[in-house]
């Protein structure tokens, strides 16, 4: 189908996109709010309330990011603190009952796409002209190889955040329908529709907190460390190389 | 109405995910005798657990998008 204004008024996203845009546009309204509290602080006074959080967040995060990947990325934890909101807050919606947005394969894929990139980027800014020697390593023959096993990390990623989803959403809703249908063999004097109603609200709050709660903050957790680990790795090892000398050169001056 | 063949092969399927979760409870047994032998290395252990616990799983994983696939696909 061709590029037309027709096939933008037939875009029709479902619920999930919805609320990943929702979850986007909220918390860029807080990176903003944040923002103006930021600028108006007086920095001989100590930070409080919305400030101090995220003042504390990006320390820890600067931190982590120093200790898990090295000198060469000191502005990384930027990418990371706009990731990681996201990826919690898009996981954890599950809880309200809404669909979460990682079970709709685009939202991971986008994310997992962001890393991809970023770790070629990061492999042709350390390594220049000698990043295509990364496809004929260690010999020529292994070019085929290597050009499927490029893309790995961008399908296990993926499948990662959206298997972990769907896995939460099918088994909550394996255990909605066995507990109304328990529910409603128990409770069948009372009238129909509204006799499958009483076991589940009991039970099911665990299994949010687990499935929602618990697997999306480990989610969130591994992507973060995976895509550090992914990036910092290519950065050559011992070979000091000219960016990581001018970033270092700034620093210090 | 379904083959009821797909039942059964989406139940083999997900077999894997035994293997995965042996693996996973070697790796834990393993990190957890690692951090009582040294425990001033805790921190940095649990997180290299739970990443390679992650990894791990992602077996499991794929063993339960191959059988839900099975199930809703056919």
């Amino acid at each position: 189908m061709p590029y037309s204004s027709e096939s933008f008024k037939s875009f029709n996203p479902t619920g999930e996109i919805i609320l990943a845009l929702l979850i986007i546009g909220v918390l860029m309204i807080l990176a903003i709010v944040v923002g103006i509290l930021a600028k108006k602080a007086d920095p001989t006074k100590k930070p409080r309330g919305l400030l101090l959080l995220v003042e504390w967040c990006v320390e820890k995060l600067d931190a982590t990011v120093h200790e898990t990947m090295g000198p060469g990325f000191e502005n990384f934890g930027g990418l990371l603190l706009a990731i990681i909101p996201f990826l919690f807050l898009s996981f954890t919606i599950g809880i309200t009952g809404l669909p979460t947005p990682m079970s709709n394969i685009a939202v991971p894929l986008t994310l997992a796409l962001i890393t991809f990139v970023l770790i070629h980027v990061t492999s042709i800014r350390y390594t220049r002209w000698r990043y295509f020697k990364r496809f004929i390593d260690p010999i020529p023959v292994f070019l085929p190889v290597n050009l499927i096993s490029m893309w790995a990390p961008l399908i296990s990623m993926t499948l990662r955040m959206f298997g972990n989803a769907i896995v939460g959403w099918v088994l909550i809703s394996l255990l909605n329908s066995l507990l109304g249908n328990i529910s409603s063999a128990i409770f069948s004097f009372a009238p129909a529709g509204l006799n499958s109603v009483f076991i589940t609200p009991i039970v099911t709050p665990v299994f949010h907190a687990y499935f929602d709660l618990f697997s999306g903050f480990i989610q969130t957790m591994v992507f973060v460390f995976l895509t550090m680990l992914f990036i910092a790795q290519e950065r050559p090892e011992d070979v000091e190389t000219e960016v990581a000398l001018a970033t270092r050169k700034e620093n210090h001056v | 109405m379904k083959d009821p063949l797909i039942a059964i092969a989406a139940g083999i399927a997900i077999l894997s995910a035994g293997a995965s979760s042996i693996g996973e409870g070697y790796l834990c047994g393993k990190a957890i005798e690692g951090m009582s032998r040294n425990p001033e290395m805790y921190g940095k252990l649990r997180s290299s657990m739970i990443i390679g616990c992650a990894l791990v799983e992602t077996c499991g994983i794929y063993s339960l998008l191959i059988s839900i696939l099975l199930l809703f696909v056919f």
